[in-house]
């Protein structure tokens, strides 16, 4: 008896393990994060998103083979409560031009939760819950809807997303 | 052109990048490690001490071209830094097999395979068999096979 894989959804996560001394600045990101939303412009190239784009193209590929190629990187703020609509990164009919994978990091949060959605075969509807912390991050493929939510009443919570294609 | 191994946590080179060699100069215009790793600090965002440079030509404890071997083998991508032995080293093959630093490699704890017979080079020259010695790790054996039996 054999088995055949035809196809798999891998998502990673984990924490951001930069060297000593050499952490993101998340400050940083979460500054440009609000001048990006409140001036309505593309978020700006920092030394510090390279630094974190840099580890997971990196990391990816040192531990499971997969060449990232950056497409898009834009960050969000989450008001205290708030719970996004489904979010989907691909455009339905422009396969060719969209993501192979969304990567979320977790600039400044607190109590933020992912819900990715995801077909098991006939067993439609499926979803997996997981916390993003601070200096954490979760990659998942972009064909599987998404969202956020913000389960706490106190504070905004920062998320930077980069978006990938893979080789 | 000088290649540097960038290493991420436990020593595990996680890219290798090239070098102009006149980045890595230092003022007496004598090409310097710590210079070029000064420079990827800069240009790269990751610190300076996690750049380790390597040399292309050396493989097995030797240069190919009859130089100075530097740093045991070219780094490659998973490839372990040890500083201790200033050796980068490929992916233990076998959880058995052991480090011998004169040759940069792994060796298994009962050392290199037998050498074929005269008779089994000829049948492998004649190509009417296809011997060789296959680690057995169960066993830590080395096994005789036929791959084209």
């Amino acid at each position: 008896m054999q088995k055949k894989v035809l196809t798999e959804q891998s998502l990673y996560y984990g924490d951001v393990d930069m060297p000593k001394d050499w952490d993101i600045d998340r400050d940083k990101l979460s500054g440009d994060i609000l001048q990006s939303v409140i001036q309505n412009k593309d978020f700006p190239f920092s030394r510090t998103w390279d630094m974190l784009n840099t580890y997971m193209r990196d990391h990816v590929g040192l531990e499971y083979g997969v060449n990232l190629i950056n497409k898009e990187t834009w960050g969000n703020i989450y008001k205290p409560s708030e719970t996004t609509i489904p979010l989907l990164n691909i455009d339905p009919v422009d396969l060719r031009n969209s993501p192979d994978f969304t990567m979320l990091y977790g600039v400044k949060v607190k109590d933020c939760f992912v819900r990715i959605h995801y077909e098991d075969n006939r067993r439609k509807g499926r979803s997996w819950d997981i916390e993003l912390k601070n200096n954490m991050f979760i990659m998942f493929p972009s064909t599987n809807m998404y969202y956020l939510t913000n389960n706490q009443k106190d504070s905004l919570n920062f998320v930077q997303t980069i978006t990938y294609e893979y080789i | 052109m000088a290649h540097f191994a960038k290493l991420g946590a436990n020593s595990k080179v996680i890219q290798v990048l090239t070098l102009n060699n006149g980045d890595m100069l230092n003022a007496d215009g004598v090409e310097d490690e710590t210079v070029g790793q000064q420079y990827l600090e800069t240009h790269n965002n990751w610190p300076a001490q996690m750049w380790i440079q390597t040399s292309y030509n050396t493989s097995g404890g030797t240069h190919n071209n009859g130089g100075t071997a530097l740093r045991g083998n070219y780094a490659g991508i998973g490839y372990t830094w040890d500083e201790d032995d200033q050796i980068f080293w490929p992916k233990k093959p076998y959880a058995s097999w052991v480090k011998h630093n004169a040759s940069a490699s792994w060796k298994s704890p009962i050392g290199d395979a037998p050498a074929l017979t005269a008779e089994q080079e000829s049948q492998n020259t004649a190509d009417t068999h296809r011997w060789g010695y296959v680690w057995n790790e169960a066993n830590t054996t080395w096994d005789l096979t036929d791959s084209k039996a």
